[in-house]
């Protein structure tokens, strides 16, 4: 989330797309209730008339997987309209920008843009590139009018996306569709805000990311970024799935975002060259310029005293991807379905269910030779051997099973959707002989260094030069017990040496040798401080010499009046509640909504770090510089090298403008948008597993997948669990009356739901929330499943199976998060 | 003739609107009262358990209804015992003490008390009170364990958006009245409840009676036959004796 | 020792016996459910016990009614001219003129007929309407219907049973010994029940 759950309530208008908060979000309705009370209208789009749709002012369904037209829709009507903030647009975005002239889009080139490539599946990226004037800096044409400026090029892209073939391509009807632009748009004046909330309803998509792409460029126009009630709010699916991307989960990243080192980058120095954007424009703030303090500083946070300036602070060690290498989920699994790997550790999750095409995923177990699954209870992954369809006698996987605590069993932080960190407390000690996943860890850990002691291996480095310092050692050298509170300070970061601010005159001591760093702004390139993951410096760190887990506040003053509650737990980074936030003043300083400031210059108040009269009030500013028009002031946008806004974002693999594509299997012969059916850059897999079916008679009909409130992801937590049980005690689909009708299936009966890849048994819910689109003149039918049951429990069977039995093998284009959301199946009668 | 002054009254508020259907209450009632989870199947709803149960104090029903906007009006509604002032179930009740009213106007229940008649079950203008196998009366206490001790229900705990409101029953109507509903569901019914519901709508759009009332065979009992009861009894015995004393015994004729 | 006719045979003195305590017993634990009337449940050893003698009260009770209607309802259901006359006369309790005067009765007078056929009604819809309430937990119509049933049907034994008690002991010195011997006097029986007496001489 740009913003946070509470500020939900200071938007003007919540569009909800993307995503079923009511069911999946439940305590975030508390804030969309609160919001309406106040006269906030609420608009959900969803293919399915959701628990949220429910409480919605303006309903639109639209059929799955056709996000991106029925925003580009908006696009153009915001433009057509003039109701984009113009001042905002204009100095806070690149929509002045000049763009190279050889660029052209797919309105020119058939669903593509320039630079692709058929044969290697890529653009080169060439030609989505901005004019640099003589200083370096790129060319604007501030008037907007210049015809290779972002802003005209954008109006061209979306002028293909006209009324009638956004309701001919979404099956949404054109009423509907002017009733959702006129009331969002309605948010570009400077006093209104509009906020944004997804889930996986975006993400799960071959066009994902530009699905989230075509939003913010709508948040820009309307000038929603930054503002309180405004911003794009990802709505995480677990409580800690923020905190565990920010440490470096996905394959790609290692903490902070730092990007994954490639193997080509051979030293740091040339990691640090690549992965620095460069910027000669004074005003941009450019905060990633840093990046050599941070990956340094975590160097020293994971090897220690090992990692010193003559070794290249160990930046040796650290895990290369090979060039162009991809190890995100489908990957993997599709690595491990052809025997590539010998081991696999199944930690926290259960891909036998969550996995797309669990067919596939299951059998890909079969080919390992050992796995560990870590988990609270047995699950559908650590028995895919006795699952249904499995031989135990063909399968030679051992399986151990190593039963860790939950999360009221240990102490530690959690961080949610909206960034704020905040700690928790044991309610009780780890029941039976489970573990927190700390101490596993720890035994792991010990064990494997003991082995490449013992044994030398391939490459011991990494492992033994590794700091461990979370606890008092034993004789034997290994930690007794981890002290949780050792890792969050080493996650902050220290001082380990003097630090000084070296342009002060004289240079200004900042941290003590020893002592907690006090923000990442006091980080360093030399070695002179650790810290774990950038973004989390000042999480547990020291005042005065006192050390305060920031974490653990639990203050309920709100200066702000707008909730964003300071004093209570933290929020990274460096307690920034609503982040791009000097996007929410005017050049000045001055806030667009007076009403709803989070920031202001406050030009006579003394800042206390400088001793000079002027400094910002409200949340943590995105950085102290002054305001943008003054002499010293800086562009709002501080992540980006440009310092604005990204209204064209050469950044991605399939194009700097969100272009409609099919899904990979989709209902229509051809893309009522362009010649080009399907995303151009998405990875095709070939096994025979990884069968499709678009426009076949055997599927005829549009899925998609989804959560219910009553169970947890796949549901290991919950299924077992008697209570949540009886509320949902077995796979469902929902189909509309028409289709049920068409096909003879009554509420209530088993039906067999199948796909290119798998079948399973639902019951049918035949209702109204469900209704037939009218797409490309033809009739499409939708169904939808949730995901969270499994063979294994309830132990009678009764409960079905997972849905991922159904979904395909294939990813977004830049992410691969696999496209659950939008598939074709056959439904039949039992 | 509230029989818990005003002052004390408590009340679960209930607002259908802001209700999401997450049913974060049904399982905080389960989890307070240690009540099992039951063995249920998807029957075309989500509504599960279809209805109250001995083991159910709590449902959310799932209510869809054809609207002009959408392809469907949906509404959740919480139901669960009212909480009766004039209370049907203990009208009828046979057994002192098996249904009591708490401090705060709960109708709570004594499982050591009840005999298992229920006739509870016929008295109950809603269809509230269940028995288990044992054949004793269990239903919604309003947490009277909870509430005794200062902390709400553990169903209003649990609601995220503020479906349920619990608190004064003065209060909680009053901030009704302020939100704009004119008219709150149990107000003064059956001597005012102490589950109040703030309807936008027509109570029968949410499955609720207009006028709900305890049967009119039990009020005529309470009321006629009850004191006939006394006065009958007394009535006959009083009746012989002044005979024996005006009339005096019976002397037949010789026969002819 | 003057002669003695028999009017009820043992069985019958032991049913009407059995009838009259199960039916006070009955209207006793009625009452306490009917008032909540804890001092009495506590007789019993608490409501869940008095629930029990309740329940089985009633089923001697209607036991016992069953096997009156051996005795009683042939000759209750056979009402002639006098019996109108009878009632006319109120049985004569409504006079102090004494001896009074009122048509010759059988075995059974009018006011003991009329009196058995609304016990046997009001005893079957208390009885039936019990087992319903015993038995049948779901239906929720006919345990309100029975409900009141059962307590209308009460209203009747609550009166009629002291009348009876009344009429059977002190209103009319001499028939209590009925039910202890089950014997009469034969010149008393001839004041009592001529036709009865003049029934058996014709046999």
């Amino acid at each position: 989330m740009t913003n946070h759950w509470i500020d939900i309530r200071n938007a003007d208008v919540i569009l909800v797309m993307g995503s079923n908060p009511a069911s999946n979000h439940p305590v975030s309705m508390k804030w969309i209730l609160k919001a309406q009370e106040r006269g906030a209208k609420l608009i959900v789009v969803d293919p399915r008339f959701t628990q949220t749709a429910a409480k919605a002012d303006v309903f639109a369904a639209m059929r799955s997987g056709t996000d991106i037209p029925f925003l580009g829709g908006m696009i153009k009507y915001i433009l057509d309209n003039n109701l984009y903030f113009k001042e905002y647009v204009a100095k806070y975005t690149n929509a002045s920008f000049l763009v190279n002239p050889d660029y052209k889009g797919p309105g020119d080139l058939n669903g593509l843009f320039s630079g692709y490539d058929e044969k290697t599946r890529k653009y080169d990226k060439k030609t989505w590139s901005f004019q640099m004037d003589e200083n370096g800096i790129p060319k604007k044409d501030p008037t907007l009018s210049d015809p290779h400026c972002v802003f005209q090029l954008l109006k061209k892209h979306y002028s293909r996306y006209n009324l009638d073939k956004v309701s001919n391509i979404t099956g949404t009807p054109k009423e509907k569709l002017l009733e959702v632009y006129q009331l969002y748009a309605s948010t570009g004046k400077p006093n209104k805000a509009g906020t944004e909330l997804y889930a996986m309803g975006w993400t799960q998509h071959t066009v994902g990311t530009q699905n989230i792409r075509a939003m913010c460029i709508i948040q820009l126009l309307l000038g929603n970024m930054g503002m309180a009630g405004g911003g794009i709010n990802a709505l995480r699916g677990e409580s800690n799935v923020q905190g565990s991307t920010d440490h470096g989960l996905l394959f790609n990243t290692l903490t902070g975002y730092l990007p994954t080192p490639a193997g080509p980058l051979a030293d740091l120095k040339s990691y640090i060259e690549k992965y620095t954007p460069k910027t000669k424009d004074p005003k941009s703030v450019n905060w990633w310029a840093n990046r050599g303090k941070y990956i340094t500083s975590y160097l020293k946070a994971i090897y220690g005293s090992k990692a010193h300036n003559d070794n290249d602070f160990g930046y040796a060690w650290l895990p290369k991807l090979d060039e162009g290498m991809n190890a995100s989920w489908l990957m993997l699994f599709d690595q491990m379905f052809k025997g590539k790997f010998e081991g696999f550790f199944a930690w926290g999750q259960n891909p036998a269910c969550s996995g797309a095409n669990s067919n596939k995923t299951r059998n890909a177990l079969s080919k390992l030779k050992w796995m560990v699954n870590v988990n609270l209870f047995d699950n559908e992954t650590g028995s895919f051997w006795k699952g249904p369809g499995m031989d135990p006698k063909d399968i030679q996987t051992e399986v151990f099973l190593l039963p860790c605590s939950s999360s009221v069993e240990k102490e530690g932080s959690i961080s949610n959707s909206g960034r704020w960190a905040q700690w928790r407390y044991k309610a009780i000690g780890p029941i039976s002989r489970s573990k927190p996943d700390s101490e596993i860890m720890n035994e792991l850990y010990f064990r494997v260094k003991g082995l490449y002691q013992k044994q030398g291996g391939k490459y011991p480095d990494p492992i033994l030069n590794l700091t461990w310092s979370y606890g008092e050692k034993g004789p034997d050298g290994k930690v007794k017990e981890i002290n949780i509170h050792n890792v969050a300070k080493e996650i902050n970061g220290y001082y380990l040496e003097d630090v000084y601010d070296k342009a002060a005159t004289p240079p200004k001591l900042l941290g003590k040798k020893g002592e907690l760093c006090a923000t990442f702004a006091h980080l360093q390139a030399d070695g002179a401080t650790s810290c774990g993951n950038w973004i989390y410096c000042q999480s547990y760190t020291q005042k005065e010499g006192k050390v305060i887990n920031m974490m653990a506040r639990r203050g309920k003053a709100d200066p702000t009046g707008l909730g964003m509650y300071p004093e209570w737990s933290w929020a990274w980074p460096v307690n920034r509640r609503i982040i791009y936030n000097r996007a929410a003043v005017d050049p000045q300083g001055n806030p667009w909504d007076p009403r709803r400031a989070v920031i202001k210059w406050d030009p006579d108040k003394e800042d206390p770090a400088t001793k000079k009269p002027g400094m910002w009030v409200g949340d943590v500013p995105d950085g102290p510089a002054p305001p943008m028009a003054s002499e010293k002031g800086k562009y709002p946008f501080i992540m980006m090298a440009t310092g604005v806004g990204g209204i064209f974002g050469p950044g991605l693999v399939d194009g700097p403008f969100p272009e409609h594509y099919e899904a990979l299997e989709c209902p229509l012969e051809e893309n009522v948008m362009s010649k080009q059916r399907i995303n151009p850059t998405i990875k095709i897999f070939g096994e025979k597993e990884d069968a499709f079916y678009s426009c076949d008679v055997r599927y005829p009909f549009v899925a998609t997948t989804y959560r219910v409130s009553e169970h947890w992801q796949t549901g290991v937590l919950t299924r077992h669990e008697p209570w949540q049980l009886e509320l949902q005690p077995q796979q469902f689909v929902e189909m509309s009356e028409e289709l049920a009708k068409e096909k003879g299936i009554r509420n209530g009966d088993k039906v067999i739901v199948t796909s290119g890849r798998g079948e399973i048994w639902a019951v049918a819910m035949v209702t109204n929330r469900f209704k037939p689109f009218k797409v490309a003149d033809s009739t499409v039918h939708q169904i939808g499943l949730p995901w969270c049951f499994g063979w294994q429990y309830p132990v009678d069977g009764s409960g079905g199976d997972s849905s991922n039995l159904l979904t395909p093998t294939v990813g977004d284009a830049n992410t691969m998060i696999p496209e659950s959301k939008a598939f074709m199946v056959n439904v039949q009668k039992a | 003739m509230s029989t818990t002054p005003a002052a004390n009254r408590k009340a679960i508020l209930v607002t259908p609107e802001v209700c999401i259907g997450c049913r974060g209450c049904q399982t905080a009632c389960k989890s307070w009262n240690q009540l099992p989870g039951i063995p249920t199947k998807n029957r075309g709803s989500a509504q599960n358990p279809p209805d109250l149960e001995s083991n159910t104090y709590n449902i959310i029903r799932y209510s869809e209804l054809p609207s002009e906007n959408n392809p469907v009006r949906w509404l959740f509604i919480s139901r669960r015992c009212m909480h009766c002032d004039d209370a049907g179930c203990m009208k009828i009740c046979p057994a002192p003490g098996a249904l009591y009213k708490t401090r705060e106007g709960a109708v709570a229940f004594d499982r050591d008390k009840c005999i298992g008649c229920r006739l509870c079950v016929a008295g109950c203008p809603f269809d509230v009170p269940r028995y288990d196998k044992n054949n004793k009366v269990m239903k919604c206490h309003l947490c009277y364990d909870r509430i005794a001790e200062g902390l709400e229900p553990a169903c209003s705990k649990a609601c995220p958006t503020g479906a349920l409101r619990f608190g004064d029953r003065d209060k909680l109507i009053e901030s009704a009245r302020k939100a704009g509903h004119e008219k709150i569901y149990g107000e003064a019914d059956l001597g005012g409840l102490g589950s109040i519901f703030a309807f936008k709508d027509a109570p029968k759009i949410y499955g609720y009676a207009e006028k709900p009332g305890i049967p009119e065979s039990v009020v005529f009992w309470h009321t006629v036959l009850k004191p006939f009861a006394v006065v009958g009894l007394g009535g006959a015995v009083a009746a012989a004796l002044l005979h024996y004393v005006i009339v005096g015994p019976h002397r037949e004729e010789e026969v002819q | 020792m003057a002669e003695m006719v028999r009017k009820a045979k043992t069985g019958e003195i032991v049913n009407h016996w059995v009838l009259a305590v199960s039916c006070i017993l009955l209207i006793i634990t009625g009452y306490a459910f009917l008032f909540q009337l804890k001092q009495i449940g506590a007789l019993f050893g608490g409501f869940n016990a008095m629930k029990a003698v309740h329940n089985w009260a009633g089923v001697v009770f209607s036991l016992s009614l069953l096997a009156t209607t051996y005795s009683y309802l042939s000759e209750s259901l056979h009402l002639g001219p006098d019996d109108r006359e009878w009632l006319r006369k109120g049985g004569g309790y409504l006079t102090r003129d004494k001896p009074v005067k009122i048509p010759p009765m059988g075995k059974l007078n009018t006011g003991q007929k009329l009196y058995y056929l609304a016990v046997l009604l009001g005893g079957i819809a208390i009885a039936v309407s019990g087992f319903v309430i015993w038995f049948w937990p779901d239906g929720r119509v006919i345990r309100i219907v029975s409900h009141l049933a059962h307590n209308l049907a009460f209203s009747l034994f609550i009166v009629a049973v002291p009348v009876h008690a009344y009429l059977g002991s002190l209103a009319n010195p001499g028939t209590f010994r009925i039910m202890v011997y089950g014997t009469v006097p034969l010149e008393f029986a001839r004041k009592k029940y001529p036709k009865w007496i003049e029934e058996m001489k014709r046999k």
